[in-house]
């Protein structure tokens, strides 16, 4: 517990120092801005962007604060994972590269405590971005937006998203536990996606599955999900986040062999 | 319409928290490329991606562009 302590400190001045505390959060605050803006301005945008045939009209819907929300949620499984993957790639495999691994193997050190405290820094980090993204939307879904979702209801998809974020992050790293940072990204980049895929394919027969999260999520937002299968896809996701620490531990301690001396 | 009319169209109020987060990403990441100086690439050509590249620009040197070691 002491080391979990120690190597926790050491993870924050990490983040701290490599700007991860600055940039990613900012990332996701920018598109939680920049989504509402765009779709309230989009008449004007296209008026003025133009290239359109003379007379040809359009009868853009009328987005709710939900419809935002959807479409920022869409934007954050797309560009947000990317910056999530990219940002942890190397937690582990950087430091097995780098040299800052062989100062920490030669010494009697826990790998649970290593991985969990690299694990913890890596989900408070992620999680209070996609939180502070979806606040910032909502600062401007109030201003320029009639209908804003129901408070609690904001909570609870928060929530649901909470879990897929903690999921794709705990994939990120055992994938950087596992292989070179390069591999890793590919990995964790490749399952998320591809899972996204068969989720499009096969997701009305296969309801609980991580991919499923955010959808469910939304549904809070638009009259509640089937709690059933909500309730199904979160156990199946704490089991998978649970196996994969766990094989992050394993291969962290199998691959401390591999640090360049 | 002229410049200034425009300008005053723009609804600010709306509009200034993307550029500051743009401002402090591009001020974050030069901080970071002058304490560092390795990179992925020549250097000057990092310092043109961050600053006139909009956000991006910045992402990309954090993701890739720093060479962890």
């Amino acid at each position: 517990m002491k080391q979990f302590g120690l190597f926790l400190g050491k993870e924050w001045r990490e983040q701290a120092r490599s700007f991860k505390l600055v940039w990613v959060p900012l990332v996701f605050i920018f598109f939680g801005a920049l989504e509402p803006l765009t779709y309230h301005f989009l008449p004007q945008i296209l008026e003025s962007v133009g290239n359109m045939p003379e007379g040809s009209e359009f009868t853009l819907p009328e987005m709710t604060g939900a419809d935002v929300y959807a479409s920022l949620t869409g934007q954050y499984q797309t560009v947000g994972l990317l910056v999530l993957v990219l940002a942890f790639m190397g937690s582990l495999s950087g430091e097995r590269k780098s040299g800052t691994g062989t100062l920490l193997y030669v010494r009697p050190i826990s790998y649970a405590a290593y991985y969990m405290s690299k694990w913890t820094a890596a989900v408070l980090l992620a999680a209070a971005s996609l939180w502070l993204g979806y606040g910032m939307a909502a600062t401007y879904i109030v201003q320029l937006y009639d209908d804003m979702p129901g408070f609690s209801d904001l909570i609870l998809f928060l929530l649901v998203m909470a879990v897929w974020i903690i999921f794709v992050v705990t994939l990120t790293l055992t994938a950087s536990a596992a292989l070179p940072t390069g591999g890793a990204a590919g990995a964790a980049l490749g399952i998320l996606f591809i899972g996204m895929m068969i989720d499009g394919l096969v997701g009305t027969y296969w309801t609980w599955s991580p991919w499923k999260l955010q959808s469910y999520g939304l549904a809070y937002l638009m009259g509640g999900p089937d709690t059933g299968d909500l309730a199904g896809a979160l156990a199946v996701t704490s089991v998978l986040i649970a196996v994969l620490v766990m094989c992050g531990i394993l291969m962290a301690r199998r691959n401390a062999a591999k640090a360049r001396v | 319409m002229s410049i200034t009319e425009q300008l005053a169209d723009v609804p600010w109020g709306l509009v200034w928290p993307l550029i500051a987060i743009q401002l402090v990403l591009m001020t974050a990441a030069l901080i970071d490329l002058n304490r560092k100086r390795s990179t992925n690439g020549p250097v000057i050509l990092w310092v043109f991606i961050i600053i006139f590249i909009n956000t991006i620009g910045p992402v990309l040197y954090f993701t890739v562009g720093r060479r962890h070691s």
